[in-house]
């Protein structure tokens, strides 16, 4: 773009605001029981929108259970030369290995950073085979429809309709605990999703870089552009008379007041922290994740004790050219992770933050041709210097056609509910035990309310 | 849906108190009186359903036609093209370039196109049936480019050929995985792909759960929604859906970057030893024979579902919401829906009776607006809304925004996913969600996209307009010179540009708010006071609602 015409306009201002409310905290009085708090924690939601083939991910590595997966996968699956082989703690010999993209998680796994939870996904009451093909069992609606699949991950509502998510959920809990934060307690770098959706917070979104300013706004007095800026937030603080300009010039009154408060520490952050380690991948992921590493670096000038952050990354919907695709898609995710876990470490709160990936499903074990279609269980990945780590969680299902998980074309059941990973991590965010069951609804369902990934 | 009831409930009582009073004696018939005239408001409501913008030029039509005859008008329009111009401009060294050459004739076509009305259900359309250029269809812009050109080509044509050409489209093909898909390979565990039969139930024709011809979910004794389909279903269409793959392919599988330009738009070709022959299990109990070829079992599987009672409504939904209003009342629906049903002769599907239907709808005129009327208007409708108010152009005549989806957050055929930008079912929390209300739009309306949109807008505004001695050729620029004219009158410029882009209706707020800023430009930098008042319109929540 050109040199603009009226240069008095268009400058820009990179001055803290003076005037921050708290973005996001908008609806009611409604307080949980949690907190305060005494330390800062913070959950990264990794999404891998598309439903990630995470039996190509984490691969059984001894023999019968290898050949089981080789004779279900045929073309697609991986060769067990070629699997980084990793050794869980409780086995004691490498029983599993990786896809070959994966070196940076497999680095985290051998020093007890990471952990798998295995064959997870959205359940209302443990199911069984015989349970799902008799019509017995009680099942979230929809099962491998992409949206429906990802609004289970993200609400825990099963078979309800879905309006809230589990981090917006557990951000209305602590909303009382934590109400000098300068910044909602839920921030999405990915857009608007129902994971972080409440009925008492806001979710703040910004963009992969974080928040935009405002052009031909100033917060100094002697500006016009102050006045600018004050002539535009009371047009969006007038009354309107749809619902759809209101919620319009409710976003625009949040993006306000966010881009000042929000903008100005996560610069600060990025001139005050130190040069990360590991440098990050100049990827989507990898630049919402150093993002995310800024934010953290600036959590006590903005006041934080609790943040969940959401980033995704697509791609992940591999009914074509899976075997072609899957090394980017899964080193992209490695390597991403992997840069965040070091700038943590660099930034001195490696066990303050944890890191878990969600997907809409796993995928068939049966392929079309050159990929795999919409399936339902799969293994998710958490990192943090809270996990308890170089361990797999749940049950790894024998991966054979019409074996005792498979629903049909190499579909697993998931042995574990997507609300015990939920309500393992939300344990650790600091949710009392008995409030868990608000944030995984049907967490009474399951007989292991904590699936001890965590440290506690 | 309380408050939509409450809606339908309102206009029924309107529409008795105009028609009702039957009386008893017989006597002579007056003459119908006239109707009453078109008012600028009306015709830029219609026009801002029915177009990329409303402009004052375009409303005088509207008024002198009426909104009856305009809309007849509209749907004679020759179909304005996109693959042409891709065939036009010299090849670029990677084919992906043309993506840009695509969203530029996009523009031009949305801001010059005389077809506004087919242009803008075909958008309508390219948000309900997916493609994008974002992922496998990169390479192949000419393909993408047809696939919008089909989608313009039907949008006033029968909705069963438009579901057949999007199915054997090579663009959806490609997109939805359908194109190279193989009859089972039980030896190998292989069996057919089912992106393309999910999909194409759940998102383009019958949704997820039985629907009442008014749109309502149809409830088990339960009180349950009732599924449309299981994974048998889907399973049945993925078989349906094998043996298809490029037109003039010398193999099943070629290699695509090796294949004449011609592949790219000709609809996908049979091979009959890749079609799986077996039964085929479809929607309400039909269940295909063995032994069929490849051509009858989609001819029959694409009946199945056109004719399955669910397309109606959701059809209605969809296209209601793209044009007129996210909430629409259960009558609305049912109305729409019945036209869908039967065009009046007989016709199943017919889109230009749907079409007529959705913008003539009293709903889609309301004469008294409740809070539920009407929607927000998406990035891209926001801007070129803008641009034809204010004749923008660039000196090349080109509008380079092959990256619209970063740069507005929304970019033609460039969605993320086939799921489109946002979904038809989005709830932001607060009083839309507590209502059983949605605003899909307002999944777009981000804090991060709107601000990106208000500085895009800041740009064009002050720096990107015709008095700017410095523009380059590519620089998309706005005539403000109509408002640097009368400038120097703060109420008659705010008039001007109200009249322009709100229809002649401001709210007090933003005019005492503009009158406030212009109060602080002197009346000699006439540009600057112009710009100002452009901006704080184009930016307002009462500019990005669609009334």
């Amino acid at each position: 773009m050109k040199t603009l015409n009226r240069r008095d306009f268009l400058r820009t201002s990179g001055a803290a605001a003076l005037l921050a409310t708290t973005p996001g905290l908008a609806y009611s009085q409604v307080v949980g029981g949690a907190g305060p708090f005494d330390d800062y924690r913070a959950l990264v939601c990794v999404f891998l929108f598309g439903g990630n083939d995470s039996f190509n991910m984490l691969v059984p590595n001894t023999t019968a259970e290898y050949s089981a997966y080789a004779a279900s996968r045929q073309n697609l699956a991986i060769l067990q030369s070629d699997l980084l082989p990793i050794t869980p703690l409780s086995a004691g010999t490498p029983d599993f290995g990786l896809h070959p993209s994966m070196g940076g998680v497999r680095d985290l796994f051998d020093a007890g950073s990471a952990a798998f939870v295995t064959n997870v996904g959205p359940l209302i009451t443990p199911t069984t085979k015989e349970q799902f093909l008799s019509g017995s069992a009680t099942l979230p609606p929809q099962l491998f429809s992409h949206n429906d699949q990802q609004d289970q991950w993200s609400s825990l509502r099963g078979n309800a309709q879905s309006k809230t998510g589990w981090a917006g959920r557990m951000a209305d809990l602590i909303r009382g605990g934590v109400s000098g934060q300068q910044m909602a307690t839920n921030a999405s770098l990915f857009g608007s999703n129902l994971f972080q959706s409440a009925d008492e917070t806001v979710a703040y979104v910004m963009g992969p870089n974080g928040p935009l300013q405002f052009e031909g706004f100033s917060t100094n007095p002697d500006d016009i552009l102050f006045e600018q800026r004050a002539a535009f937030r009371r047009v969006v603080e007038a009354e309107y008379g749809t619902i759809y300009e209101r919620g319009f010039a409710e976003v625009q009154r949040r993006a306000i007041d966010a881009a000042d408060t929000v903008s100005g520490a996560i610069e600060n952050a990025r001139q005050a922290a130190p040069a990360f380690t590991t440098p990050f991948p100049a990827s989507q992921l990898g630049t919402q994740l150093e993002t995310v590493a800024y934010l953290i670096a600036a959590r006590d000038e903005l006041e934080m004790q609790r943040q969940v952050f959401f980033v995704a990354t697509g791609g992940f919907d591999t009914h074509d050219n899976q075997l072609q695709d899957q090394p980017g898609l899964l080193g992209g995710i490695s390597e991403a992770i992997a840069a965040f876990y070091s700038a943590t470490a660099d930034l001195g709160v490696a066990e303050n933050i944890t890191t878990f990936t969600q997907s809409d499903f796993g995928r068939t074990l049966t392929s079309n041709g050159d990929g795999t279609d919409h399936a339902w269980g799969g293994n998710q990945l958490v990192v943090g210097g809270a996990v308890n780590g170089r361990e797999l969680y749940g049950q790894y299902p024998l991966l054979a056609i019409d074996g005792p998980e498979d629903v049909t074309g190499g579909r697993m059941i998931p042995s574990t509910s997507a609300d015990q990973y939920a309500a393992t991590l939300a344990k650790w965010f600091g949710i009392p035990d008995t409030e868990l069951d608000i944030v995984a609804p049907d967490l009474s369902n399951f007989a292991q309310r904590d699936l001890g990934f965590m440290i506690a | 849906m309380k408050a939509n009831r409450l809606l339908t409930i309102t206009t029924t009582l309107l529409l008795a108190a105009c028609g009702g009073g039957g009386g008893s004696s017989p006597p002579p018939e007056p003459p119908p009186p006239p109707p009453p005239p078109v008012t600028k408001v009306e015709a830029y409501q219609l026009l801002n359903q029915a177009t990329f913008g409303a402009t004052e030029e375009e409303a005088q039509l509207v008024i002198s036609m009426r909104q009856e005859n305009w809309i007849e008008d509209q749907m004679r329009q020759p179909v304005s093209r996109q693959l042409q111009h891709l065939q036009s401009v010299p090849p670029p060294q990677f084919p992906f370039e043309l993506h840009q050459d695509r969203v530029d004739i996009w523009f031009r076509n949305a801001l010059h196109g005389e077809d506004q009305l087919r242009q803008r259900v075909a958008f309508a359309l390219s948000e309900i049936m997916v493609v994008s250029q974002l992922g496998a269809l990169g390479n192949l812009p000419f393909a993408v480019a047809d696939y919008y050109d089909m989608l313009a080509e039907n949008a006033f044509g029968n909705y069963r050929e438009l579901l057949g050409e999007v199915t054997l489209h090579p663009a959806m093909g490609v997109y939805l995985s359908m194109l190279g898909n193989e009859k089972p390979n039980p030896a190998l565990n292989i069996r057919p792909d089912e992106n393309y039969a999910r999909e194409v139930m759940q998102l383009f024709s019958i949704g997820l759960v039985e629907l009442n011809i008014d749109g309502t979910e149809k409830l088990d004794s339960f009180g349950e929604p009732i599924p449309t389909y299981d994974q048998s279903i889907i399973e049945g269409f993925a078989h349906v859906f094998t043996g298809w793959t490029w037109a003039g392919a010398q193999t099943f599988h070629p290699n695509e970057f090796l294949l004449p330009q011609a592949s790219q738009f000709f609809p996908m070709e049979l091979w009959e030893e890749y079609h799986d022959t077996g039964e085929k299990k479809l929607l309400n109990g039909v269940v295909l024979p063995a032994g069929q070829g490849g051509a009858q079992d989609l001819e029959q599987a694409l009946d199945n579902i056109f004719n399955h009672p669910n397309v109606g409504p959701f059809i209605a939904i969809r296209l209601i919401q793209r044009l007129v209003t996210s909430n629409p009342s259960p009558g609305y629906v049912r109305r729409v829906a019945q036209v869908f049903n039967n065009n009046g002769s007989g016709v199943r599907g017919d889109l230009r009776s749907v079409v007529r239907a959705i913008l003539l709808d009293p709903e889609a005129r309301p004469s008294m607006a409740m809070e539920i009327d009407g929607k927000l208007k998406e990035p891209l409708l926001r801007l070129t809304q803008l641009w034809r108010a204010y004749d923008a152009t660039s000196a090349s005549g080109r509008y380079p925004f092959g990256f619209a989806y970063v740069l507005l957050g929304q970019g033609p055929l460039q969605s993320p996913s086939v799921f489109n930008f946002f979904s038809p079912f989005h709830a932001p929390p607060g009083e839309i969600r507590d209502s059983s209300l949605v605003a899909p739009e307002l999944e777009l309306a981000t804090e991060y996209l709107n601000t990106l949109l208000t500085n895009f807008m800041f740009y064009q505004v002050f720096g990107l307009n015709q008095t700017n001695a410095e523009l380059e050729e590519d620089d998309v620029f706005i005539d403000i010179a109509e408002e640097i004219a009368v400038a120097a009158d703060s109420d008659a410029l705010i008039d001007m540009v109200a009249g322009k882009l709100l229809g002649g209706v401001i709210s007090d707020t933003l005019r005492e708010e503009i009158v406030g800023m212009l109060a602080r430009v002197p009346v000699t930098e006439s540009a600057l006071r112009a710009a100002e008042a452009i901006y704080f319109v184009v930016t307002s929540p009462e500019y990005a609602y669609q009334r």
